[in-house]
């Protein structure tokens, strides 16, 4: 029986969950709702992006949250009978959650 | 439930899975009408069924009292100790009594349980010393402290209830499973062992704890309150906090297990 | 002769009952937090392109399209945070003085930082600074 090299992906995947059990709600709200309603005026969200701390932030954050997601359905997917194509199913999601964080830092920027 | 139904219930009928190797090239289900008794459990009505009307029936049991575990059945579609699974909780019936899920069948409700037993005794669930204390040095002394670590993990009965509640077994041949991580667990925890590093090269493979993504059924259906889903992921904790300690160049202190 | 039953096995599994189905649904959330996160980094791209974009982008956000998506998102995101502090006891056994802290206590604790988090990001986004 091999060493599994899973702790790394599942530490991610804790991290990840974390960070989004605490911060999607009120996000999903403000930027979902509140923004559309017209309830932040855009000085606010141009200031808010624009700073360098929140850059970081955003983009922590969306590296966490896609490799949480990849991680996830890899194995809901796997559950679910895709079991004979295991590996090539973690390489995708993971390549996926590569692309997002690649892309993410590109916007931040 | 009401008392009217539980004082007009004369009878409730059992469906009852039936297979027999020698004859049946496929299983199928009998019913039966049994006597209805308050007290009775699932498991008196098929010890009145094999004395009274089908001597061929065949299930597991021993102690009636939900110590010996060998009792495990499906009861209506969700894994019970017919010991402890009362027809009262079942009113008006059917009850329909079949295997555990996940497992091959030898006969009837009993199932083939050698895969359970091979990981079982795999993880080696035992005190594993590196060098025997003498007699004259007496006990292995514990504090109640470090015997909380370990206690509810070692209440399992090995019933194999919850296997038949986990999906990933049931898919997953090589998986060691619920109840043989949480016992793998409970002598890890234990003060007095020091076998952690003969069973960490199986559990910490993906085909031991690293399967599981955490459905947590296992822990709902354990009639003794293991919870083997929490030992599946505290040996995620531990797994992976190790798997980073070793790219450190040190070992940080008390992380030395 | 045919010898013992081999082991059934089913791709359905997930619609055995409800801890199933809430199962794959705390598990799909992962979906609505991946496509979350794509649509908070089309938001921020969008304020930082300038006023002109934003306000292009604010009418694609106040379509009813948008508002269902969103609640859909929201929903998923709160099975998730509930699910996730109800694990975290599970995951780790925290000792005080020699006894086992509470699940209870664990999950209120919790719910406490949430709460502080929730703040703090309504304050960058509502107050002025
Ligand atoms: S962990 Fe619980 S359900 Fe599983 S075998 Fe042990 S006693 Fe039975
Ligand atoms: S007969 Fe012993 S546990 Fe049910």
């Amino acid at each position: 029986m091999r060493p599994s090299n899973e702790p790394f992906w599942w530490a991610m995947f804790g991290a990840g969950g974390m960070i989004t059990a605490l911060l999607l709600p009120v996000l999903i709200i403000l930027t979902g709702f509140v923004v559309p309603a017209g309830g932040v005026d855009f000085n606010q969200l141009d200031t808010l992006f624009n700073n360098p701390l929140v850059r970081l932030i955003i983009l922590g954050v969306a590296f966490l949250s896609f490799f949480h997601a990849a991680h996830r359905i890899r194995h809901t997917l796997k559950d679910l009978g895709l079991r004979s194509v295991a590996t090539p199913l973690a390489v995708l999601c993971y390549a996926a959650a590569l692309a997002g964080t690649i892309w993410a830092a590109l916007v931040v920027l | 439930m009401t008392t009217e139904t539980m004082t007009d219930q004369r009878t409730v009928t059992l469906e009852v899975f039936r297979y027999h190797p020698d004859t049946d090239s496929e299983p199928s289900f009998q019913s039966y009408e049994v006597p209805y008794r308050e007290e009775w459990v699932v498991l008196d009505a098929l010890n009145w069924l094999k004395d009274e009307v089908d001597g061929t029936l065949s299930y597991r049991w021993s102690c009636r009292m939900g110590v010996c575990g060998s009792c495990g059945t499906m009861v209506n579609g969700y894994p019970r100790l017919t010991c402890n699974a009362f027809l009262r909780e079942f009113l008006p019936g059917p009850i329909r009594v079949e295997p555990l899920r996940g497992f091959p069948v030898e006969r009837d409700m009993v199932t083939v349980l050698d895969d359970f037993m091979e990981k079982l005794t795999d993880v080696k669930p035992y005190i594993i010393r590196e060098e025997e204390q003498s007699l004259d040095e007496g006990e292995y002394r514990q504090s109640p402290s470090q015997l909380a670590d370990y206690k509810q993990f070692s209440m399992c009965i090995n019933c194999t209830l919850c296997y038949a509640a986990c999906p990933v077994y049931e898919h997953e041949d090589d998986f060691l499973g619920p109840a043989v991580l949480a016992l793998a667990q409970r002598y890890n925890l234990d003060s007095r062992d020091q076998g952690n590093e003969q069973r960490q090269q199986l559990i910490w493979a993906d085909e031991g704890i690293w399967d599981c993504t955490f459905v947590g059924e296992c822990s709902e259906v354990c009639p003794k309150d293991v919870d083997p889903a929490a030992a599946i992921q505290q040996a995620k904790v531990d797994a992976t906090n190790n798997f980073f300690i070793s790219f450190l160049p040190f070992t940080p202190p008390g992380m030395g297990r | 002769m045919p010898g013992p039953l081999p082991r059934a096995k089913s791709n359905v599994w997930w619609n055995r009952g409800w801890p199933y189905r809430v199962f794959l649904l705390r598990e799909l959330s992962a979906v609505a937090v991946a496509v979350y996160i794509v649509l908070l980094l089309v938001l921020v791209s969008q304020v930082r392109e300038g006023r002109g974009a934003f306000n292009d982008h604010l009418d694609l956000l106040e379509s009813p399209l948008f508002w269902i998506i969103h609640a859909v998102i929201l929903g998923f995101a709160q099975l998730h945070t509930s699910t996730w502090f109800r694990a975290v006891p599970k995951s780790m056994r925290v000792k005080l003085g020699g006894r086992v802290v509470p699940p209870e206590a664990m999950i209120f604790g919790m719910y406490a930082l949430w709460v502080g988090a929730s703040l703090v990001v309504l304050a960058a986004f509502l107050v002025e600074w």
